[in-house]
């Protein structure tokens, strides 16, 4: 453990010192995990590459953004490159739709939200967050893996040992759950 | 009929679009997940630990509660479930794959065979030694496997390619190997294992950490079949394969056939005879022609009779007077009761004419009431000469087992009949070999007046000793016990143990012959 952490400091420590080393130990002991986040995101191997290196390249600017008293380094490097890669995607989509204005994908990022919209989201991850207390332990990971991670239904099955028809009929179950436990309070 | 169809498909339209919907503000609300999920969401950490717990129930084995049996049982299933995941990540994953899943067929037939009287001599036969070998290799090319499939996903990871976990558990394997093979088991050997147990978990937790960032690049395989059905699957396979086992081959397979009536007129003399010397005419009419004619001539016939319980018995408590003799204090005494008495052995010494004593000893056994499961039963008789003290052995051993099923007998020799050299454990003594006369058979569920004999010639070889012929007599009581065992390998094992699935009664037959008259004990 005290390995693991002397590791993350030396990495911490040679980006900020402006250390090329410092990616290097980051993409050979990190790299695995910032391409498993990616993976379900981008499905292009070409994109995966190019979102990875837009996210070492904010890692190197934005090392000193990392609080490990706000959260482990597993779980700051997960998010950044979680967001890296739905930025990526939102732009990949926009381009998209400037070449073909006619076709508008479905999950398209809108524009920038607006102070109430903003509003209406606290709230909205607010009753999301409630509701997720109520969830078992089996579901929390379900429910990260398909709505955070963004994973197929192909790959929680394959990692959890399921039949993909047992992961969708459990997901399907989840979300009735969760739209019974957000009530009124939540509409689409 | 169309606007209904409509309206259908309309509705059905609007709610996927508001599933979608819901689905797209879920993923947009998502708050970052806690750190527990974090850490538990990877591809590799389910799988490596279902293995590696699997690897670590192999290596035990806790002789009680079954769990000598349970332990393995659930290790290999879990081997299986998490190498089947990794299976397809390289070969070396495969390889642990097909290894372990050799390893869960090798195993459910151990566990299967179990249930049928034939375990104790297969494992006691050369394939037996062949596969308790075999599944000790298996496991060696497992942990071997294991190694090189580490190894290959951190070179893909483009890590140095160590796996010293999985280096160290070969080892451990290596030297739990040699003490087994020089059958090392001195005093010091319980501290050795307890070492060698902290080394293996050790070990695995030190393999499971060796993947903390390649495992992230393991690509886990799907399957058509669940976890949990292949374990039902494999559960019910199981439990049928045991079911049958102790259906059957839970017994003897027996030779029965109806009894033959033909009777000579000498037969018909020596019987008329022996009854006459006072031999229970009902037991008179199970011998063979050949143990009946072998009583022609006979001069003396004694007798003794005893009646078992094979059933709790009911407790009673009365009221006793004092008896100063006795030094018994008046009072409640509590005694068990047996109202039935359902295994009744006879003990019939027959003399026969000769330069020297000989006598011809039965040892005759009647089930007066259906015994209820009919397992396998034996018979170990310490003959009158068994302990090489004024009587010698006339050989002529011999016997039959016969049963009335509407109105007609039915006869069959015994499953086994002859000696047999064997090592028991006594608990005063050690570790003790002897040699005695075992017969081995089964009877039937649906008969009645299950019975039988066995007969030997015993000899005099020196004045003033009595006779003294001992017919321990071993039941099944209850199919359920596993692994299975015989009655005639409980009885070589030394045990008397009541509580089991089987139940010894002693008998004896002791006299002190002499010219002029039989002293009985």
């Amino acid at each position: 453990m005290d390995n693991r952490k002397e590791q993350i400091q030396e990495i911490i420590r040679r980006i900020v010192s402006r250390d090329e080393r410092g990616i290097e130990m980051l993409l050979t002991h990190y790299g695995p995990l910032m391409r498993y986040i990616i993976a379900p995101i981008l499905s292009n191997p070409a994109d995966q590459e190019e979102c990875l290196s837009e996210i070492v390249t904010r890692i190197w600017y934005k090392i000193g953004l990392f609080d490990a008293s706000r959260g482990s380094w597993n779980a700051w490097l997960t998010a950044l490159t979680r967001n890296a890669a739905l930025n990526y995607r939102r732009k990949e989509q926009a381009l998209l739709k400037n070449r073909h204005p006619q076709e508008i994908p479905e999950d398209m990022a809108s524009a920038a939200p607006t102070p109430e919209e903003k509003m209406l989201q606290a709230e909205q991850e607010e009753a999301l967050n409630r509701a997720l207390q109520k969830l078992s332990p089996r579901e929390w990971t379900l429910f990260y893996r398909k709505y955070y991670y963004l994973q197929s239904t192909v790959q929680i099955a394959a990692e959890l040992g399921m039949t993909e028809r047992a992961v969708e009929g459990r997901l399907y179950r989840l979300k009735k759950k969760l739209q019974k436990l957000l009530g009124g309070e939540w509409h689409a | 009929m169309r606007n209904a169809d409509w309206d259908r498909e309309n509705k059905s339209s609007v709610s996927s679009e508001s599933e979608a919907a819901f689905d797209r503000l879920l993923a947009q609300s998502i708050p970052a997940p806690p750190e527990d999920i974090i850490a538990g969401i990877t591809p590799w950490k389910k799988a490596m630990n279902r293995a590696l717990t699997g690897i670590a129930l192999n290596c035990v084995t806790l002789h009680f509660l079954y769990l000598q049996y349970l332990l393995p049982a659930i290790g290999a299933l879990l081997c299986l479930l998490g190498f089947r995941a990794l299976r397809r990540e390289n070969r070396w994953f495969r390889s642990c794959y097909a290894l372990s899943l050799l390893q869960t067929v090798s195993l459910l037939f151990r566990l299967i065979l179990n249930t049928t009287i034939y375990q104790q001599a297969f494992y006691a036969s050369t394939a037996g030694t062949a596969l308790s070998l075999g599944a000790f290799i298996l496991n060696f090319i497992l942990f071997f496997c294991l190694w090189k499939g580490l190894i290959a996903v951190k070179e893909k990871a483009g890590l140095p390619p160590r796996a010293r976990g999985a280096g160290s558990l070969i080892l451990w394997y290596l030297f739990v190997f040699l003490l087994a093979l020089v059958s090392y088991n001195g005093l010091i050997i319980g501290l050795l294992l307890i070492a060698a147990y902290i080394f293996i978990l050790r070990s695995l937790f030190r393999l499971s950490k060796e993947l903390d960032e390649a495992g992230y690049g393991i690509q886990s395989a799907p399957s058509r079949l669940s976890d949990w059905s292949l374990s039902l699957l494999l559960s019910l396979f199981l439990l049928a394969g045991g079911a049958c086992g102790y259906l059957f081959f839970d017994s003897y397979p027996m030779e029965w056939s109806p009894a033959a009536e033909a009777e000579s007129p000498d037969l018909q003399k020596i019987e008329e005879h022996l009854i006459s010397l006072g031999f229970p005419e009902e037991i008179l009419a199970d011998l063979t022609a050949e143990d009946l004619a072998a009583c022609e001539g006979a001069l003396r016939v004694v007798t003794d009779v005893h009646e078992y319980p094979f059933n709790e018995g009911r407790i009673v408590q009365e009221y006793r007077e004092g008896d100063p003799e006795l030094q018994l204090e008046a009072g409640y005494y509590q005694t068990t009761v047996y109202d039935v008495r359902e295994l009744t052995i006879t003990g019939i010494a027959v003399e026969l004419p000769g330069e020297r004593e000989q006598w011809k000893i039965f040892h005759h056994f009647l089930w007066t009431v259906n015994p209820g499961f009919c397992g396998t039963e034996s018979i170990q008789l310490w003959p009158a000469y068994h302990l090489d003290e004024g009587w010698a052995n006339g050989g002529q051993l011999s016997g039959q087992l016969l049963y009335d099923k509407d109105g007609v007998t039915f006869t069959s020799s015994y499953h086994y009949l002859g000696s047999q050299t064997y090592t028991s454990q006594s608990i005063f003594w050690g570790p003790q070999t002897s040699t005695d006369i075992f017969a081995s058979f089964s009877l039937p569920n649906d008969g009645e007046r299950q019975r039988g004999y066995i007969s030997y010639l015993t000899e005099e070889a020196a004045d003033g000793y009595i006779i003294d012929s001992w017919c321990n007599y071993t039941h099944q009581q209850t199919w359920f016990q596993y692994p299975v065992q015989t009655a005639i390998d409980r009885r070589m094992a030394g045990a008397f143990n009541q509580n089991g699935a089987f139940l010894t009664v002693q008998d004896a037959l002791q006299f002190y012959p002499t010219e002029e008259e039989i002293n009985l004990y």
